[in-house]
């Protein structure tokens, strides 16, 4: 057996130290490289565990050296259904980020450091089996996109980049708490997740509760969800290109999959779920209202990820396997898309030296490949068949319906707010006429190709979903 | 599964068109011969059919199965056989209409998707399979309807268009996944086939809204006459065998469990209201399409009507018939808008009659349309008003067809106004109208009364019962032609200027488009402000916890005025605390 987890880790450590040594000429070459061959181990991952869920319960574990052996922490990794569809976009999602996420071509050194730094935690994060390093890993990745924010964003950046810190600061340390509880509360003092699976009602239940809440918010905030989304605007707002694909793309996801996590580590969840649900269908409404009053593309954009991440809490907080798997579903196709958007409109924003939907005019007569790639964006975001969000949106409201009857497809309407104002953005700037003949850059190749790529996994797990489906052949909660 | 490849030949002509950007003149050819190719496969599925439902698993999560499933069914026959005679004749007069060869592969690429995706409708068993062909079929009219987007208004009736059917699209996907939820299964005939329950009226009702957003009827139908902004091959596909045809045919295939929820009602209202609006409205518009538009809309009014008076045989016998007249009178529209330049108005367009052939057909599509008998329109207006069992309803569908027939001949005599002379721009326009437009004209022209047949077959093709009645039948003939009449006099013989000091009253009352467009924007605008009154309180709230970091900050800012370093103020300090504890200590 290949320790394919391991050997994406390795690489993407020796590709960050030969990045950092190196002169800025090579860095892009090098990082999309390493990136690139992650990539390909991941495919090679999906294979390996189809191959193995076969005749087995589909897990793959790795266990290395102990880290810190006195506290029995070590670096264990296991590859469930749920983490092996996120590894997979994430490091596709990276993938494309380096190599046409950087529109401008600028500063490729350190975004070239901080993509592969942040792919290693967000590879990390998913595939770790203990909580300890999900939680190290969980550090890495916020500081990684901090740093894309405070150095490569736009005018106003330190300040979004301090807002996301102290937000993100605040989940960590309730993080922390939730873990450290965990720690005491259990029998044998473990910090691994399938041992507490395993054992977690010899934790008393107030306790439990308090936990689960502990964890709840911090991955809120992290989704995020209303109330705790503020952060997300400003800092897709002010962080570059780059910073935008990853923070919607695959830090969102940390949060939907630890929260994915808490409940499946702690059933007393179950208890919350109608909450939890009118709070997720009110943030998807609340979401798509305040989206519709934004002129910034960005802006509108990264409104659209807090309507869909809310949808996926809606799926989670359904709570039964179907849920799971829809919010998992939803997660995998929410990542290529919004990533895919993001590129679009920082191409958008290249090429015009603007963003606001009142002057952008025309981007159709200017770049076809950019504006049908937006138009796409839009469909796979309002969950079209045939793209990957549909079958998310059909398995998260199916498994809502069953566990909250009638009420769980309410906020699916959310979607029709959403959609009415993303089609108003492509009449306003995508495909209209350019009034006046403003001078424009003109899209590179590495972006088309970005685009293409992203739209080939849109398209792949929206017409054949059994292949990410297959995955959950032995998954059930 | 034989009837799927049907669909084969567009999408494959589709692919072909987006590579072959190069050389248009060889996609155009390739999407036409890919419709023939559809048309010959449909015939074979026709001549073997009807086949009953076959399905193949799509993908399947814990459990629940989500099969593509279709079925040639004799209503899906129906349809299928309407989009595959209609699609190579809008083909066909695409090759001459669409002139500009850099737009060709864009537009073969759309059309073909959008033709393939009505066929996958036609034939789809299932809520899942229906769903896909749904979503195309809207995404591709409003490409379409978009498609010259440097004109001024063409993007936002295709926004206006797109934003209607996104609700329908919504409301049809929580009506799938509450049927699948409930019944476990999403083909139409296991749900026919299950008893009742209460989560099923919801979805009907989901399911109708659906229709009437597709089918632009009351309160959803005013996206139709803006889609007028689109090519006009576009409208005479759109407006005979795609996309508005899709919500009254689901309505149709569905409509045991209308019967079984006793949901008739509704639909017979709103088809009726529509029907009035689309006359009414037809009859005081001024641009060229919209007229027609506004007719398209009556005719999907009537057949709701049909359907709500119980009869799905009288609503298919218009449907049916309903394709032809239509698609030939929107290529009469665009013929005659050619010939003048793209002018729209229909006072400002001339000398419709130059070919006297191409007239001839455009004048059978009119009486066709009018419902006058010998066309095989008279069959689709006679199938409705003879299943009106209620003397109200059959008074009002007499009134429609009267105004009906007044607006499709002041549609056809108002361009008729003689104003060329031989050798003048318009007449030589009309003379250098490319073949291929023409040939469908007179194909369809012939179909017209083709169709006639349908009287025969249909009735026993359906299972249904339809005979005319004679008095019905002569009443309804009298009727469409003192219509004409009328309309001859007023609009041929310059009554009209009589006519003018009660004109304005009555085209306020007759034309509603104003007022049902301001009360689209109403609620736009409703929404709009509810959206800023959260959107602020989202400022707001993010403002308060910027306030509240601040407000630490300030604190923290006065608490460090005590760190001064003075020796005296923490000695002082100091003994403040020594005496604080001694008086804690004395008190406990």
């Amino acid at each position: 057996m290949i320790p394919i987890i391991g050997i994406m880790l390795l690489l993407l450590s020796i590709g960050l130290a030969v990045t950092i040594v190196f002169n800025e000429k090579y860095s892009k070459v090098i990082s999309t490289v390493v990136s690139l061959i992650v990539m390909e181990l991941a495919i090679l991952l999906l294979y390996v565990f189809l191959a193995g869920a076969a005749g087995s319960p589909g897990s793959i574990s790795e266990n290395y050296m102990y880290y810190i052996s006195n506290f029995g922490i070590s670096l264990n990794f296991v590859v469930n259904p749920v983490s092996l569809a996120l590894i997979l976009m994430a490091s596709v999602v990276s993938f494309v980020t380096m190599l046409s996420g950087n529109v401008e071509n600028e500063n490729l050194k350190v975004s070239s450091i901080l993509v592969l730094l942040f792919e290693l935690a967000a590879i990390g994060l998913f595939a770790s089996g203990n909580l300890f390093i999900f939680f190290i890993f969980w550090d890495v990745g916020v500081v990684a996109l901090f740093f894309m924010i405070y150095l490569l964003g736009s005018a106003n950046r330190r300040m979004a980049a301090i807002k996301f810190i102290m937000y993100e600061l605040l989940a960590s340390l309730l993080l922390l708490f939730a873990i450290m509880l965990i720690y005491f509360n259990t029998p044998l003092h473990s910090f691994d997740i399938s041992y507490i699976t395993a054992n977690y009602s010899s934790i008393p239940v107030g306790t439990q509760a308090l936990i689960f809440s502990l964890f709840f918010f911090a991955f809120l905030i992290n989704m995020p969800v209303f109330p705790v989304h503020l952060w997300l605007p400003d800092a897709h707002t002010e962080a570059s290109t780059q910073g935008s694909m990853l923070l919607s793309g695959v830090l969102t996801k940390f949060g939907g999959y630890g929260m994915i996590l808490a409940f499946i580590m702690l059933p007393i969840a179950n208890e919350f779920t109608p909450v939890i649900a009118i709070l997720a269908g009110f943030s998807a409404f609340y979401a798509a209202f305040v989206l519709m009053t934004q002129h910034d593309i960005k802006r509108i954009i990264a409104y659209t990820t807090i309507v869909e991440m809310s949808i996926v809490l809606v799926g989670i907080s359904a709570f039964s396997t179907l849920g799971i798997m829809g919010a998992t579903y939803a997660m995998l196709a929410h990542g290529f898309a919004i990533s895919m958007l993001f590129l679009v409109s920082g191409t958008i924003g290249y090429m015009f030296s603007d963003r606001d939907i009142r002057s952008v005019k025309g981007v159709v007569r200017n770049s076809i490949s950019t504006a049908y790639t937006f138009l796409t964006g839009v469909f796979a975001t309002t969950g079209v068949p045939l793209t990957a969000a549909f079958v998310g949106d059909v398995l998260i409201f199916i498994a809502a319906i069953q566990k909250f009857s009638l009420y769980g497809a309410i906020p699916l309407f959310s979607i029709m707010l959403m959609g009415a104002f993303l089609y108003y953005v492509v009449n306003k700037s995508i495909l209209s006429t350019k009034d006046a003949s403003k001078p424009v850059e003109y899209v590179g190749t590495s972006q088309r190709v970005g685009f293409s790529i992203l739209l080939f996994f849109i398209f792949l797990f929206g017409v054949l979903p059994f292949i990410a489906l297959s995955i959950f052949s032995n998954f059930s909660i | 599964m034989f009837a799927l490849l049907v669909i084969v030949p567009l999408l494959a002509a589709a692919l072909l068109a987006l590579p072959l950007k190069r050389f248009p003149n060889i996609v155009k050819y390739i999407a036409f011969a890919a419709s023939l190719v559809s048309l010959l496969l449909a015939y074979l599925v026709f001549s073997y059919g009807p086949f009953t439902t076959q399905s193949f698993n799509w993908f399947s999560a814990n459990g629940i199965s989500f099969n593509i499933s279709i079925a040639t069914l004799p209503l899906n026959m129906l349809l299928l056989m309407v989009v595959s005679l209609i699609t190579p004749l809008v083909f066909l007069y695409s090759l001459g209409f669409m002139e500009v060869p850099s737009e060709q592969p864009r537009f073969f690429f759309e059309m073909s998707i959008f033709a393939a995706s009505m066929m996958l409708f036609a034939i789809s068993a299932n809520f899942i399979t229906m769903f896909i062909a749904w979503e195309m079929l809207g995404i591709t009219s409003y490409l379409l309807i978009g498609f010259w987007y440097h004109k001024e208004h063409a993007p936002t009736a295709a926004r206006k268009a797109i934003t209607t059917i996104l609700i329908g699209d919504i409301f049809m996907l929580a009506a799938i996944l509450i049927i699948g939820t409930t019944y476990g299964t999403f083909g139409f005939s296991a749900i026919m086939g299950s008893p009742s329950s209460p989560a099923l009226y919801v979805a009907l009702s989901f399911i109708l809204i659906a229709a009437f957003t597709k089918s632009a009827q009351f309160p959803f139908h005013e996206w139709l006459s803006d889609a007028m902004e689109g090519p006009t091959p576009v409208s005479a596909f759109l407006h005979s065998s795609t996309m508005v045809k899709a919500g009254v045919f689901l309505i149709a295939v569905l409509f045991p469990l209308y019967v079984k929820a006793d949901m008739l009602g509704i639909i017979l209202v709103i088809g009726l209201v529509s029907a009035i609006l689309g006359a009414t409205n037809a009859l005081t518009e001024r641009h060229i399409k919209k007229i027609l538009a506004y007719s398209t809309i009556e005719d999907l009014g009537l057949m709701f009507v049909a359907l709500g008076l119980g009869s799905v045989m009288a609503a298919m016998m218009l449907f049916f018939v309903q394709a032809f007249y239509k698609a030939l009178l929107f290529m009469g529209a665009g013929y005659i808008m050619k010939a003048n330049d793209e002018k729209e108005d229909i006072y400002s367009t001339y000398g419709s009659s130059t070919r006297k052939l191409v007239f001839l057909s455009i004048v059978i599509a009119a009486v066709s349309l009018a419902g006058l008998f010998p066309m095989s329109g008279f069959f689709g207006k006679d199938a409705v008003n003879s299943v009106a069992s209620n003397m109200v309803v059959y008074s009002m569908l007499l009134l429609i067809g009267f105004a009906s027939s007044i607006y499709i001949f002041r549609w056809l005599f108002i361009p008729l106004r003689k104003s060329y002379e031989s050798g003048t721009e318009i007449n030589i326009n009309y003379k250098s109208t490319p073949r291929s437009m023409l040939i469908p004209m007179f194909i369809l022209a012939a179909l017209v009364f083709v169709a006639d047949y349908a009287y025969l077959k249909l009735p026993g093709f359906l299972n249904g019962s339809y005979s005319i009645a004679l008095l019905s039948a002569v009443v309804g003939n009298v009727i469409a032609v003192i219509g004409i009449i009328v309309a001859y006099r007023v609009y041929m013989k310059g009554f009209r200027a009589k006519l003018s000091s009660t004109n304005k009253m009555l085209f306020n009352v007759l034309y509603s488009s104003r007022a049902v467009n301001a009360v689209y924007l109403y609620i736009v605008g409703v929404t709009m402000a509810f959206a800023r009154a959260v959107s602020a309180f989202d400022f707001s709230f993010d403002k308060s916890i910027y306030g509240l970091a601040r407000s630490v900050i300030t604190s923290g800012n006065g608490l460090r005025k005590i760190v001064n370093g003075q020796t005296n103020s923490y000695v002082f300090a100091f003994v403040l605390g020594i005496m604080f504890l001694i008086v804690l200590y004395v008190l406990a």
